[in-house]
């Protein structure tokens, strides 16, 4: 009897919070291998582009603090998009696909249990992102003296948004997939060939005309571009190369898009975010064990 | 009066064309262990789905008493009901530690924090799986699983526990003691549904039984009551000795004489052809009677007072297996859906 009142106090008191939380604390331990792989790999990396590699004399130094973050932050899209997809892929799909869900659903509210879920991993990403940063970010000090560039800090705002909104594409692929190694096979297909390989088809194509920004992996390219002082202008720009072949001469024009402007990156990622997730809520809340 | 706790109204679920519940009407009352009883595939998984709101019925509701209310449609009731508990299907778990799974699911289920780790302790020694408190759950074997299936839908002490299968994969020490905490659980005024084809399972706990197939209700109440309905009481009297083929014919005459007011006189001929039969091989009569209390024991004190001379009864019970056994096939022959009678008459 005094357990069944104290339950119904908790149950009064939170809300509907503390589950949320709970799942929150869960998913991070279950998630924790995976974590400390990607950290260490975070790790590794960051020392790699950012202390080793200055290290070999052939490698000079960037002149400005901003050139070495931006160099520095030529991998952190790889990160992101890896992280995003390991640890977001399993997140509704392995619920129906595992079976577990018949023990979690009659639990807790299916959606709570998703945004938990869903927030334990991006806290965890977001927390690998945030030591990549910081290791970059104290090697530049380390060279340059401070203060920290401000728009170091800009790109690592743009660097979460953009892991966000990778998450929300690859929940929203989760959302309708049977597992989770497919749905880790289709999101990195799509992210890191599909998307590029479209993009440079319809540059080629229009040229200037059409920037392609229905792109994540083009608009990921603002988390270094926002570093450069100034911010490129033109933000589209042209390569001419000439020269005879075996089958005769030529010149070739090659365009590419180099960053979206801030603004439209900013509404486009969140134009993402708020798409994928109603989009995978609607399916998920469709889909039946 | 007993209060109804769940209550199933023209419950129906389809997937496609097929319809897996077809319009159920179920009522379970407060302390009631019930079995669902059907084959493979007669929507018994499907209506424990429903019931747990992993699955929308097509039509019907799901009525439920809530913690502070009167019946509620299970719809209206926010999220989930946290005074129930579910084992459904095979359970499969994350992979993490008993522990760890089992404080996750009490916490989320609202159970006080300060008795979560007495109340692990308690159920994991109660199942004997103390020793693997802090192991992965990718180690158990499939019986510790389903123990652990088991202990994760009563971890936050609900009143109301829905087991689909409970004894899967269990070996036969392991499903006395689920048997022996079921009944413990029942001690405790708990509601039971059970859903198994494990027939002898749910005639030893459960207070009534509701027959599944093809998604109907085909019977619901006693074993007794429903053996009744089918004139298929039946009595067993073992025997201390064997009964001499010669003396046999003469016996079956005088228990048919003085037995005849207590006799089931229309039984039905596929069952047996006499209400008295004889099995040399098990040394036992077995007797088809009416199906009243009273006339159980006018039937074992005739036996023991005018036959003492011709045999020394050893056991005298009411079979509720073969008995559930019997009314099952009965029910599930009688209520084939029309496709299905034709094609079965074919092949006998």
């Amino acid at each position: 009897m005094e357990v069944r009142t104290k339950m119904k106090e908790n149950g009064e008191k939170g809300i509907g919070l503390i589950p949320v939380i709970d799942t929150i604390t869960f998913e991070m331990k279950k998630q924790k291998k995976k974590f400390y792989f990607f950290l260490g790999v975070a790790i590794i990396v960051a020392i790699l582009s950012g202390y080793l590699l200055q290290l070999i004399p052939e490698n000079l130094l960037s002149d400005t603090q901003a050139g070495f973050y931006s160099s520095g932050l030529a991998f952190i899209s790889f990160i992101t998009l890896f992280a995003a997809c390991l640890f977001f892929s399993g997140i509704i799909c392995s619920e129906f696909n595992k079976r577990t869900g018949f023990i979690v659903f009659p639990k807790i509210n299916k959606y709570k249990l998703i945004i938990g879920k869903y927030l334990g991993n991006l806290i965890l990403v977001v927390f690998i992102i945030t030591v990549y940063y910081f290791i970059l970010g104290i090697l530049g000090f380390y060279y340059y003296g401070g203060p920290i560039n401000i728009r170091f800090f800009y790109s690592y705002g743009f660097a979460v948004l953009y892991v966000i909104a990778l998450s929300s594409f690859v929940t929203l692929f989760s959302s309708f997939m049977k597992s989770e190694t497919v749905t880790i096979i289709i999101s990195l297909i799509i992210l890191l060939i599909g998307l590029n390989f479209a993009d440079q088809i319809i540059t080629l194509v229009f040229r200037d005309a059409f920037e392609p920004l229905y792109s994540l992996s083009y608009l990921g390219n603002i988390i270094p571009s926002i570093l450069e002082f100034p911010f490129p202008d033109p933000r589209y720009s042209e390569f001419s190369f000439s020269g005879m072949g075996p089958f005769g001469g030529g010149s070739f024009i090659i365009g590419t898009w180099l960053t979206p402007s801030i603004e439209m990156a900013i509404i486009l990622l969140l134009s993402y975010i708020i798409a994928c997730f109603v989009l995978a809520a609607l399916l998920f809340k469709r889909r039946q064990l | 009066m007993t209060e109804t706790v769940i209550k199933l109204e023209n419950l129906t679920k389809r997937f496609g064309n097929f319809t897996a519940v077809d319009n159920i009407n179920l009522e379970v009352c407060k302390g009631e262990t019930i079995g669902l009883v059907g084959p493979n595939g007669a929507g018994k998984t499907t209506t424990i789905k429903m019931i747990a709101k992993i699955l929308r019925p097509n039509e019907g509701k799901i009525l439920i008493r809530t913690n502070h209310s009167d019946l509620m449609d299970l719809e209206n009731v926010s999220s989930t009901v946290s005074q129930m508990g579910f084992l459904i299907d095979i359970p499969n778990f994350y992979n993490m530690t008993a522990y760890e799974l089992l404080k996750y699911f009490a916490k989320i289920q609202k159970y006080p924090r300060d008795k979560i780790d007495s109340r692990i302790d308690e159920l994991l020694s109660l199942f004997k799986l103390s020793v693997w408190k802090h192991e992965k759950v990718r180690n158990f074997s499939k019986g510790m699983t389903q123990k652990l299936g088991i202990i994760q839908a009563i971890i936050h002490d609900p009143d109301i526990i829905i087991l689909d299968e409970p004894q899967t994969g269990l070996d036969p020490l392991a499903r006395i003691e689920i048997r022996k905490y079921i009944r413990e659980l029942q001690s405790l005024g708990k509601t039971i549904f059970v859903a198994s084809h494990m027939l002898y399972e749910i005639s030893e706990v459960c207070d009534k039984i509701a027959l599944i197939n093809y998604g109907k209700i085909i019977g619901f109440d006693t074993v007794e009551n429903l053996a009744r309905i089918l004139k298929a009481s039946i009595l067993k009297a073992k025997l201390l000795g064997k009964i001499e083929p010669k003396e046999l014919a003469p016996i079956i005459e005088r228990l048919s004489n003085r037995l005849k007011p207590y006799l089931d006189q229309e039984l039905d001929p596929s069952i047996s052809k006499i209400p008295i039969t004889y099995r040399p091989e098990k040394q036992e009569f077995r007797f088809y009677y009416d199906g009243k209390i009273n006339s159980q024991a006018e039937i074992l004190s005739i036996l023991i007072k005018e036959f003492e001379s011709d045999f020394t009864i050893t056991s005298f019970t009411q079979p509720k297996t073969s008995q559930l056994e019997m009314v099952y096939e009965e029910m599930v022959k009688n209520n084939l859906p029309e496709g299905k009678k034709q094609s079965n008459g074919g092949k006998n």
